[in-house]
């Protein structure tokens, strides 16, 4: 193979090394972008949802504390009542759309316990409700028969907001290591070719070398027309064995020469 | 052994003398002396033929 072939390769084999270099690092960066996105459009929407729900849910209660308050208003009570179930209402739905978005088994189970426990401090609002009405005002029987009930759904959804946030937790770690074991792999690839090439390339350069400087020593003897002994062992296809061959036909025609001479000065004796 | 290839050397010398010696060892890299140890391959047969032709061709000048 030609010289200028071994380093037209060399050339091409370093500019594939950067090419499958630069593919890889776009696909591990679209890997990574696509991973992110996913992460952003589910497990942090649903986190954000599920925040909405339980400033919702303490406000339902906030408003069930000044119906007890100020309900003694009939304007007021109409007004806290009406606020109270645009609450409960946001909760319930809000809840039951979390629902069909979870897809964390554990978060969705303590959902649908969420949702259990609401529905009954839901029916317990509404009997306290009645009596409160029935009472004319009497905020004592009617906090009577819902006081600490929101405790158990509090904690419920607390916990469904921490399962949410374990989830995207697990999911930000997986896509760390995804895309750190991504780019490794890349590196990796991209190290052990330009590896590959380079000792390819300190190989050629070696074996030019070496070869050149044999054909310089065979070109030093010939100046001094020290040509005794002297052979040209160089192989191969390239410039330096096209070289070689020149100057082995220089040898055999000084040599030829030397012969000449010696039987014609033979001849004459 | 050589015969052929020495053959050619003595029609070089008998044709063109010391000039056509010199530039038949020059294209095909084989003395005369050498010839003797090669063998008479159709691959160096070639190699003669062609110098030959070349050295008619061209002169020895």
């Amino acid at each position: 193979m030609k010289i200028s072939t071994k380093l037209s390769l060399f050339y091409v084999a370093v500019i594939l090394v950067f090419c499958v270099l630069g593919v890889a690092l776009t696909t591990v960066l679209h890997s990574v972008s696509s991973g992110y996105d996913a992460l952003l459009n589910s497990p942090v929407r649903q986190i954000d949802e599920a925040r909405v729900i339980q400033v919702d849910f303490k406000k339902q209660v906030q408003e069930w504390k000044d119906i007890l308050l100020r309900g003694q208003n009939p304007v007021d009570l109409a007004n806290y009542t009406k606020q109270f179930h645009d609450m409960e209402a946001n909760v319930s739905d809000g809840a039951m759309t979390l629902d069909t978005h979870v897809r964390d088994a554990e978060a969705k189970q303590l959902l649908e316990q969420f949702l259990a426990a609401d529905d009954e401090l839901n029916q317990k609002y509404q009997t306290a409700y009645e009596a409160y009405v029935a009472g004319n005002a009497d905020f004592k029987t009617a906090d009577k028969i819902v006081r600490g009930q929101d405790r158990a759904p509090t904690d419920l959804f607390d916990k469904v907001v921490l399962r949410l946030n374990t989830v995207v937790e697990e999911s930000v770690k997986t896509q760390t290591k995804a895309s750190s074991d991504g780019l490794k792999l890349a590196l990796g690839i991209a190290g052990g070719l330009l590896l590959l090439v380079g000792v390819a390339g300190v190989f050629v350069i070696w074996d030019i070398v070496n070869r050149l400087a044999r054909l310089k020593a065979v070109s030093d003897r010939l100046a001094v027309a020290d040509i005794s002994g002297l052979s040209i062992d160089i192989s191969g296809q390239d410039e330096i064995a096209m070289f070689a061959r020149s100057m082995k036909g220089v040898l055999a025609a000084i040599e030829e020469l030397v012969q000449a001479s010696s039987e014609e000065t033979m001849v004459k004796s | 052994m050589g015969a052929q290839l020495i053959a050619y050397y003595d029609k070089v010398s008998r044709e063109f003398g010391i000039k056509g010696r010199m530039k038949l060892a020059l294209l095909t890299s084989v003395t005369s002396i050498t010839a003797p140890e090669e063998d008479d391959s159709p691959a160096n047969i070639q190699k003669f033929e062609q110098a030959m032709a070349q050295i008619k061709k061209t002169g020895v000048t």
